[in-house]
């Protein structure tokens, strides 16, 4: 199924765009969890806004290159003009996409447990003063998962775009969209959480909900439960792009 | 029918007939599309598409690559669905697309190297001496190449597995006229190999000088298909000839009993036309004249195109 040649080409043509992203947030995180200035903000700013707007940049222009934008530019014709099959193709694409991204919050991931260990962060420092001890590892990680999970979610849908549509202006649109009302939801909502009240009601508009980094910080289990609504947007909308990629008429 | 065979080796069918297209239809809406098209390519052969631009010669081959699906009617190669088992076919063939714009990988070389892998062609001698014989500097980044050095690319790619069956949509389209004789000797020595070429153009020389066989398309329907052996049989031969004054000239006008197809008096030529084996009678009615040269005009692929376009008598 997977197409090594093709996953070579995706690598390549994608490598300025996930390098710069996952820099840009790698050096964020050290820059949140080791500033005095900025530390108090590592959870609402960098957590609750950073983790998915970054992620949701790249995943919006590289969907759209992996599948829609190539079609479009008629540079597809090279790939299917080899006996590689459409589904080989998508479930390429997919893989590279999602193995992208979790290879953007393994680094970043890495890059806070080095950081947090060096200089460790006390709870109270972060605004929860009910709450005892430092950031531990374990959280760190859990926090990572979630957000990545969700940020999968996001990738999935651009890429059923990116599937569907044989033009990029429609697949950037749609998943621009997307991305967009969910990553601002999401910021509303964190105000509403703040304490506005009437911001309250957009965590239902946006699937960064799923995301909950407050659940893992009180060491309840809402999190993990929280996984499986994003997983299985993941899992439908990487089938319904790969579905109809596999049937549609292209232009090449 | 079709045993799994590998690159490189012509592969074994029972059917003569590599490319086979019957009945098909594919209706764009408001006259446009390619309507009901029948015509069968042989082992071996070279196969010419000509018509005008927008008279289905891209969408016919979009559709024997598998990329579109007929309305109506179907094709297929080596005896397999065009659209239905892409992938397998996609293991005998090599395509020029139409529109050239490559994957963002960098350089040519590292598309023909990424290129080779899909198609698991190991030779990588083969492909450094396609790319001298187009003079192609693969190391050139693709986003900067010319024209014509994208086509160069986009020929080496198609060539390097040495497919059973070539598709080109207009191979020749950016290159230089050098290049083009290059193409075409390229052609014929895969013909010579024995690999089967459909190629549409509108480049007649490359047709004349490579086709067996022509397919003549206009407003997506088939107008006419032409053996290259037989075609210019019992068609009036064609002569120029030159004079060197205005009288010589007009006087042959007034007396010859040759027909004259065309005349340019401003540059004292003027093509008589002749039926076969009538040569002799050239020389008998120009032999009072002046005469400063007479050349012989095979009647080309594109005057048989102006012929049926037009649906008169060949003017030059």
């Amino acid at each position: 199924m997977l197409s090594l040649p093709l996953l070579k080409q995706s690598i390549r043509s994608n490598a300025v765009m996930w390098g710069s992203i996952t820099g840009v947030m790698t050096l964020l995180c050290i820059q949140f969890s080791m500033l005095d200035m900025t530390r108090s903000l590592l959870f609402t700013i960098f957590y609750g806004m950073m983790t998915t707007i970054l992620p949701g940049i790249y995943v919006l222009v590289t969907a759209n290159k992996l599948l829609a934008s190539q079609v479009d530019r008629g540079s597809m014709a090279y790939v299917l003009s080899t006996p590689i099959k459409r589904s080989a193709v998508t479930f390429t694409q997919a893989f590279y996409l999602t193995g992208s991204l979790i290879l953007m919050f393994g680094i970043q991931t890495l890059a806070h447990l080095a950081a947090n260990a060096a200089n460790p962060i006390a709870m109270s420092t972060l605004g929860y003063t009910m709450l005892q001890g430092d950031l531990t590892s374990k959280m760190i990680m859990q926090v990572n998962l979630s957000a990545l999970m969700v940020c999968i979610a996001l990738a999935a849908v651009c890429f059923m775009f990116s599937g569907i549509f044989n033009s990029s202006k429609y697949a950037v649109g749609l998943s621009g969209a997307f991305v967009g009302v969910s990553v601002l939801a999401n910021m509303l909502a964190m105000f509403g959480k703040l304490g506005v009240e009437g911001l309250k009601n957009f965590k239902y508009l946006t699937i960064c909900s799923f995301y909950d980094y407050q659940s893992v910080l009180f060491a309840n289990n809402d999190w993990i439960e929280k996984m499986i609504y994003p997983a299985l947007i993941a899992l439908a909308a990487f089938a319904a792009g790969s579905l109809v990629f596999r049937r549609k008429e292209m232009s090449l | 029918m079709l045993k799994k065979s590998k690159i490189g080796a012509i592969a074994d069918t029972s059917d003569n007939e590599i490319i086979k297209v019957s009945g098909l239809t594919r209706d764009f809406g408001s006259g446009k599309g390619i309507f009901d098209f029948d015509f069968s390519v042989k082992r071996g052969e070279v196969f010419g598409i000509v018509g005008t631009n927008g008279s289905g010669k891209t969408t016919t081959l979009r559709h024997l690559m598998g990329f579109m699906k007929p309305d109506s009617g179907s094709c297929e190669i080596m005896g397999l669905d065009c659209r239905k088992n892409t992938a397998e076919i996609m293991k005998h063939v090599g395509y020029v697309p139409g529109e050239i714009d490559f994957p963002d990988v960098g350089s040519g070389t590292s598309f023909l190297k990424i290129q080779a892998e899909f198609l698991k062609v190991t030779d990588r001698e083969y492909i450094s001496r396609l790319a001298d014989m187009f003079k192609l500097d693969t190391d050139a980044p693709l986003k900067r190449m010319s024209k014509g050095m994208k086509q160069k690319t986009a020929l080496v790619a198609a060539f390097m597995s040495r497919p059973d069956v070539l598709l080109l949509d207009e191979p020749s389209t950016g290159l230089d006229p050098l290049m083009r004789d290059t193409l075409i000797e390229l052609i014929l020595s895969e013909k010579e190999r024995g690999a089967t070429v459909l190629m549409s153009s509108h480049i007649f020389k490359e047709l004349d000088d490579t086709a067996d066989r022509v397919l003549f398309i206009n407003n997506g329907r088939q107008t006419d298909l032409i053996e290259k052996e037989s075609f210019s049989k019992g068609k009036p031969r064609t002569y120029r000839l030159g004079f060197r004054s205005y009288e010589e000239y007009d006087s042959f006008v007034k007396h010859t009993a040759l027909d004259i197809a065309y005349e340019n008096r401003k540059y004292l030529h003027l093509d008589v036309s002749l039926t076969e084996n009538a040569v002799n009678k050239l020389f008998e009615e120009t032999a009072g004249f002046d005469i400063r040269y007479m050349k012989f005009r095979p009647f080309t692929l594109e005057d048989h195109y102006t012929e049926i376009l037009e649906g008169g008598k060949y003017s030059a």
